[in-house]
């Protein structure tokens, strides 16, 4: 059964094909066929029971918001003339700069096929991607991403230039391992001007590490996670999940992250995608999908979550993320917050987003819950009882530093890929030459290799 | 409970033009993204038009409105 239309590429030759979502049974596929290189198929939407219907969620209408000085020209359409071009639907969330290729790791898995060698930028050439990410999109969210950013010793004036300029937030992209090994290094991060450390950990299991790190390092990421908290670093632990490996791990890591307090501000999952450096064939890679992560969330978190808690984004597009915030009990956690209003739920299909006023949100929830809990916001900490007033009840009782976000984002890559996704795309990747480039798009490989941007950027 | 604080103007007496009449510190109920605030602000009498102060609006308020506001 056809659930809707769009356009896709060929994974072998990155033409652009038409495409559809096809139901069958429980679940909703995505269909291409190329002229040339044939018919391709796979499963974007596994609807178990008890999960949100597929036409439901991806449906609800859009207006979009397009970039107020577009800096390329539409020649070739969508995704060839990424820039951002004049139809790109969505302003930038959070910005990206990858200011080295090199990594202390070299994980089986790695989008940006980071090695231990390579080329960094200067800082003259960051601070001119900081300049045009600031041009295009104000004080958005920006992360400073890689390969591994401390693998370079002028990090600290890297963040510093960052901060300097405004961003809403200035996050770090790391795997852990100098946090976790070097005492002070996170103060001097934090003294830098860091935000917030985006810090990848898979399970909490070392096989587990190994089998997508390449070595055991779970010790380091554990300090990474302690070093942080003391700094007073915000932490959000992103957590790349794999069919087979650590699916069945979620409830685990969930419990971990939420008993470790308010400085572990989220887990952010993302199933595995096949761009970059991956150890299968693309045609045939483990696949998860977005309500097979809310099904485990649901089933190992012993009722912590439900599937009905989670809501589509209001930023980016419907199928590429689910998310709910909570406040953190002494229990664990309460009913997610705003579970029954117009951000999702049963209503989510009522109106129209307005796709300016939804980055607008996602981008001030994003600086405001990713970071560490500030000073004034643990000074609301007092009990409820002793503020008088609703509004000074409610920050008390549901104050940032008490609430903890739970999400996740599937990325696209040459299979899955649809193009309406990458033109509502709001996560940004700052190109050397100053081009604002939808991060799936950036990092999209075809089967035999041929990047759709990255290699040229 | 104890009687919910007032927020007063942040200074001056405010009279409601369309009716002439001044305003009146009452109970309201402000309600955003499903949740409902019971608060006391200075209201018209006669047509129930709110003010709400400048240091509530770009203080207490904003902040709960971005708590409210989910990603």
């Amino acid at each position: 059964m056809l659930e809707g239309r769009t356009q896709s590429l060929c994974p072998v030759c990155l033409r652009l094909v038409d495409a559809a979502y096809m139901r069958t049974g429980n679940t909703v596929s995505l269909h291409k066929t190329c002229p040339e290189h044939g018919a391709f198929c796979v499963p974007i939407w596994n609807e178990k029971e008890g999960m949100p219907r597929f036409g439901t969620w991806r449906q609800r209408a859009r207006i979009p918001a397009y970039p107020t000085h577009p800096a390329t020209e539409i020649q070739e359409g969508c995704p060839f003339d990424c820039g951002l071009c004049p139809e790109h639907a969505q302003h930038t969330c959070t910005g990206l700069i990858e200011v080295t290729q090199r990594c202390s790791l070299r994980c089986p898995v790695c989008f940006a096929s980071a090695e231990r060698t390579g080329s960094d930028p200067s800082l003259t050439t960051i601070a001119q991607q900081m300049d045009a990410l600031f041009r295009a999109s104000g004080t958005c969210n920006i992360q400073l991403s890689g390969g591994e950013p401390t693998e370079r010793e002028d990090i600290v004036t890297i963040i510093a230039m960052a901060a300097e300029r405004g961003f809403g937030l200035v996050q770090l992209n790391t795997n852990g391992m100098r946090l976790g090994k070097e005492s002070g290094y996170a103060e001097r991060l934090r003294q830098a001007g860091l935000d917030s450390v985006y810090l990848q950990l898979d399970a909490l299991d070392d096989e587990v590490c190994l089998a997508l790190r390449g070595r055991h390092c779970l010790k380091e990421k554990l300090a990474a996670v302690h070093a942080c908290q003391k700094a007073g670093l915000g932490v959000v632990l992103v957590c790349t999940l794999v069919q087979g490996i650590n699916d069945s791990l979620l409830g685990d890591l969930l419990r971990w992250a939420v008993e470790q307090g308010p400085h572990v501000r989220g887990l952010h999952i993302q199933p595995v995608s096949s761009f970059g450096r991956f150890p299968w064939d693309l045609k045939n890679a483990p696949r998860i999908t977005l309500p097979d992560i809310m099904t485990s969330l649901e089933k190992q978190s012993a009722g912590m979550v439900h599937a009905s808690d989670f809501h589509p984004p209001s930023c980016e597009h419907a199928l590429c993320s689910f998310s709910a915030v909570y406040t953190r009990t002494q229990e664990g956690l309460s009913s997610p917050l705003g579970s029954s209003c117009c951000s999702g739920g049963s209503n989510m299909t009522s109106a129209a987003v307005d796709n300016a006023e939804g980055s607008r949100i996602s981008r001030a929830f994003t600086a405001t819950h990713w970071r560490a809990p500030s000073a004034h916001a643990q000074k609301e900490n007092q009990p409820a009882s002793a503020v008088q007033d609703a509004f000074s009840r409610f920050l008390a009782q549901s104050g940032a530093a008490q609430r903890f976000t739970l999400s996740a984002m599937a990325f696209q890559d040459a299979v899955t890929l649809d193009v309406e996704r990458v033109r509502g795309c709001c996560i940004h990747v700052v190109a050397r030459d100053g081009r604002l480039i939808p991060f799936c798009a950036y990092n999209l490989t075809s089967l035999e290799g041929v990047s759709l941007y990255r290699s040229q950027a | 409970m104890a009687l919910d604080p007032e927020f007063k103007p942040d200074h001056g007496d405010w009279y409601c033009t369309s009716c002439d009449v001044p305003l009146q510190q009452q109970k309201v109920q402000v309600l955003y993204m499903n949740s409902a605030f019971d608060v006391i602000l200075p209201r018209c009498p006669e047509c129930g038009l709110t003010m709400i102060p400048e240091s509530l609006a770009n203080g207490k308020m904003a902040e709960v409105e971005a708590l409210l506001e989910d990603k």
